[in-house]
């Protein structure tokens, strides 16, 4: 039973970092028609930032923040210097099959993930890092008991259900949020009505990359930081996304806790080795059954 | 068969006398380097090889693939097993290789024919880093993280008569540029046949291919391995130069492929070729420039590689048909 | 508060949907654009609304060019395009379709944006009812009405309306479009009112200009084009 539980708790506490992943993805395909592959590369490149403030004796927190604005800017920097340009070129070039461009962004986005990779090893030296977490990533011991979770678990969730819930205020309750999702859902009609679509995409870039810093802070206590440690996350990211449905927000955080799930539970019950097999099924078993997600919606193909 | 090929050969004739071309060439420019560099110039043919695979998945038929690594590493890996264990010479490994890489391909083509864009890139990026982990996975037959040692053999005793001495390097380079031969006389005539076309219209407007009687499914599959072919046979080579394991075949190698793809031109072969070379030899001309400066190596490190992820985001943007991209649009303005 | 459109050429490709086309719509009044199928309707008020860049031409809106203005500019200048078909976001709520029209005007001027949502809710009594649905589930005139609704709670100058007829019940087009009639002797909205539906439009508008292949044919008082037998029979089948 103990075991159970502790990949349960394991397991819901990973399932909120893959959501938020998972979410700043499906924000950036929404708002800007893009697979952002370099999404991990700003969440290490800003954890990088927010270790270097720490281990010179900034607080935790000081270090949590600027790693969030940091990222926010980041991913504004990378839509306006080579999503915004890129679109533009598209229209000129002769390579304009539907293959081709949707595939353009993806590499460039890949093009953009190994600059940083680059980069952060020139800043840092590429040196493999810990990173301290403002609670005990160890056993929590409530009234004498050893729990099943860790304080940085209770952590963990309790932000992630904090950002979840207000990014849903953010897209339910206020105009830009409104806004938002009107440029995703149909961007003529939003454009007739006024709204400014560039700086939406804009918007959603600069969401999207502060999420990424948060899911970048949130798993570098309980794994090394180095220039290649979050491509692993990526992967994972991009499953939850497919799992939940490339176009929804709620199927994001969904899909983020199914592959908790069952990350955690193979992780627990058989060993770490097949975590990657069990992805990898996973994915192929959605893409073969529902490829919209679970949560994704209907997509007619338009002659 | 033989009527299909006969009322090809004017075709055939031309791509063969233009892959003959090539492999004097290569061999030519061969004799003059130093032992290094010729062990460089392999290596750039069999990316070659590797980037023809993506040349002819992308460029000419419109399907995205992250993972032509892990593609490699099946060619690899089955050339190593069938060299080590069943004592085959590379001649017949690497054929055998190819079939197997096919195989795998046929199993990629029939999940990916589904699939379209993100969905696609994503997939075949989980798969590049899946299939390293696999080798880790089942340790027992893919011998885990260490891998298997192989190489190329030593030249037979006839050539060492016919031309005197043949180091290991020039040895190298003589059986990657016959391969390379074969693979690009293959490309050649899927380039630029009706295959080719039919290839291309599945890339630009498949709706439209469709209706008019091109079985998507099924072609989208056969494109997947015949690729897969090219990509086995770049493995098994690569594998050759000396180690098969799980981080010879690293996500880094799928990247530097497509990078290769794209910065060369992902249109055409010349690109292709183009592409091989810088990504091969960039280092090594980088090295070149630093060492003559005092340069910390924590930055030389990195250099090549941050180089590379810019050129790979210019060339996106500023000209995505890549350097033969360009020279073609100049030529014909 | 003229429209003036002058040598007006959209071209796509090889295919030239507007062709060198020019006319006036004059002030609170409502004009309309009328022809058969691909006569270049669609594309001239998708021309004016920014959506399509034209080859060359003016058009001028209260002095202003409109031509290389982005659609979000050439909204902020009073001009409100109803385009045909999907014109309302099927995923978003009734009164989320309505607010999103009115969003580039909250910061200015919160308190009118309101009384504009409830004139809007008076004029469209059947929205108000149901502003809580997806619009997705509304019937297909009172998707119309929505989507005529989200541009008017910007309080524009000018209405471009496409072919509200379509795929509407008779009795359905005639109530909006008495709205609309109505709308524009209230409150002096320009309207340019593009139809395949002849007689309706012209039984409403004070201008009519007949297009047919991308040209003008006619641009005469919309009394007279009712009269024109000869021209009617010609180009509009009645």
């Amino acid at each position: 039973m103990n075991l159970f539980l502790s990949a349960f708790f394991s397991g819901t506490a990973r399932g909120a970092i893959y959501a938020i992943v998972a979410l700043g993805l499906v924000l950036v395909w929404r708002g800007a028609g893009i697979i952002n592959f370099a999404q991990m590369g700003q969440a290490m490149f800003t954890t990088y930032i927010a270790s270097t403030l720490i281990i010179s004796g900034k607080s935790y927190w000081l270090a949590f923040v600027i790693a969030l604005i940091a990222g926010a800017m980041l991913g504004a920097l990378i839509d306006l210097l080579v999503m915004r340009p890129l679109s533009r070129v598209h229209r000129a070039e002769a390579l304009n099959s539907p293959a081709m461009k949707a595939a353009i962004p993806v590499i460039a986005s890949l093009g953009i993930l190994g600059l940083l990779q680059a980069l952060a090893g020139m800043f840092w030296a590429g040196q493999e890092r810990g990173f301290p977490a403002p609670v005990a990533i160890e056993g929590l011991i409530v009234a004498g008991r050893k729990m099943p979770f860790t304080a940085f678990d209770i952590f963990t969730i309790a932000i992630v259900a904090l950002v979840l819930v207000l990014t849903s205020l953010f897209f339910r309750k206020t105009g830009t949020g409104l806004a938002m999702r009107a440029t995703a859902l149909n961007q003529e009609v939003a454009k007739l009505s006024g709204i400014r679509t560039t700086q939406v995409r804009v918007l959603s870039w600069i969401i999207s990359g502060a999420a990424s810093s948060l899911a970048g802070l949130l798993i570098a206590p309980s794994s090394i930081l180095s220039p290649t440690s979050l491509d692993l996350i990526l992967i994972i990211g991009f499953t939850a996304a497919v799992v939940g449905g490339l176009d929804s927000l709620p199927g994001a955080v969904l899909g983020g806790l199914i592959v908790g799930y069952v990350i955690s539970f193979v992780n627990f019950y058989r060993s770490p080795e097949d975590i990657f097999l069990a992805i990898l099924i996973l994915l192929l078993i959605v893409l073969l059954v529902r490829p919209n997600g679970v949560m994704g919606s209907k997509q007619v193909r338009r002659v | 068969m033989v009527l299909w090929v006969a009322s090809r050969s004017d075709v055939f004739k031309k791509n063969m006398i233009r892959a003959l071309f090539f492999a004097l060439g290569i061999l030519l420019i061969g004799s003059f380097l130093d032992p290094y560099n010729q062990s460089q110039l392999s290596v750039a043919l069999i990316i070659f090889i590797a980037v023809l695979s993506i040349t002819l998945l992308t460029g000419a038929s419109g399907q995205i693939s992250l993972g032509q690594g892990a593609l490699m590493a099946v060619g690899g890996y089955a050339s190593a097993l069938l060299i080590l264990n069943v004592n085959l010479n590379l001649w017949l490994a690497i054929p055998l290789a190819l079939l197997v890489s096919a195989l795998a391909g046929l199993l990629l083509g029939v999940t990916a024919a589904r699939l379209s864009g993100p969905y696609l890139a994503g997939t075949t990026l989980v798969i590049a880093l899946a299939i390293p982990s696999l080798a880790n996975r089942f340790e027992s037959v893919f011998a885990g993280e260490i891998g298997f040692s192989v190489d190329f053999g030593n030249p037979p005793h006839w050539l060492d008569n016919l031309i005197g001495e043949v180091g290991i390097e020039k040895w190298q380079l003589i059986v990657t540029i016959i391969f390379a031969t074969i693979a690009l006389f293959f490309a050649l005539n899927i380039l630029n046949t009706r295959t080719g076309r039919s290839w291309r219209a599945l890339r630009d407007h498949d709706l439209a291919a469709s209706l008019q009687g091109v079985n998507v499914g099924r072609s989208r599959i056969f494109i997947f391995m015949v690729t897969s072919a090219f990509a086995g046979m770049a493995g098994a080579l690569y594998g050759l130069r000396g180690i098969v394991s799980p981080s010879v075949y690293a996500v880094s190698l799928s990247l530097s492929l497509l990078t290769a793809a794209i910065l060369g031109g992902i249109r055409n072969i010349s690109g292709a070729m183009i592409g091989s070379v810088i990504i091969v030899f960039l280092p090594d001309w980088i090295e070149a420039v630093t060492s003559r400066f005092s340069v910390p190596t924590r930055i030389s490190d990195y250099l090549p590689a941050l180089i590379t992820g810019l050129l790979l985001v210019a060339t996106v943007v500023l000209s995505p048909g890549g350097l033969s991209g360009s020279i073609h649009h100049k030529k014909h303005k | 508060m003229t429209l003036e459109i002058s040598h007006l050429t959209t071209q796509f490709g090889s295919v030239t949907a507007v062709d060198d086309i020019s006319f006036t719509a004059k002030a609170s009044e409502i004009t309309t654009v009328i022809g058969a199928n691909g006569a270049g309707k669609s594309t001239l008020l998708r021309t004016i609304s920014g959506l399509e860049k034209p080859t060359s031409g003016s058009i001028k809106w209260s002095g202003n060019e409109l031509i290389g203005l982005k659609p979000e500019a050439i909204v902020r200048l009073g001009v409100a395009h109803v385009p045909e078909g999907h014109a309302v976001i099927s995923e978003l709520t009734v009164a989320e379709n309505i607010a999103m029209g009115g969003l580039f005007r909250r910061r200015k001027n919160r308190a009118d944006l309101e009384s504009a949502s409830k004139e809007v809710y008076e004029l469209f009594p059947r929205l108000e009812e149901r502003h809580k649905q997806l619009a997705g589930t509304l019937s297909g005139g009172e998707r119309q009405m929505l989507a005529i609704a989200r541009a008017l709670v910007a309080r524009p100058q000018l209405l471009l309306l496409d072919e509200p007829s379509l795929g509407l019940a008779p009795l359905v087009v005639e109530q909006i479009i008495a709205t609309v009639n109505d709308l524009c002797r209230k409150t002096g909205l320009s309207v340019l009112l593009v139809e395949q539906n002849a007689i309706t439009a012209l039984g409403v508008a004070d201008q009519g200009v007949l297009l047919s292949l991308g040209k003008v044919v006619a641009d005469r008082p919309a009394k007279e084009l009712r009269a024109d037998a000869t021209l009617r029979a010609a180009y509009l089948g009645y």
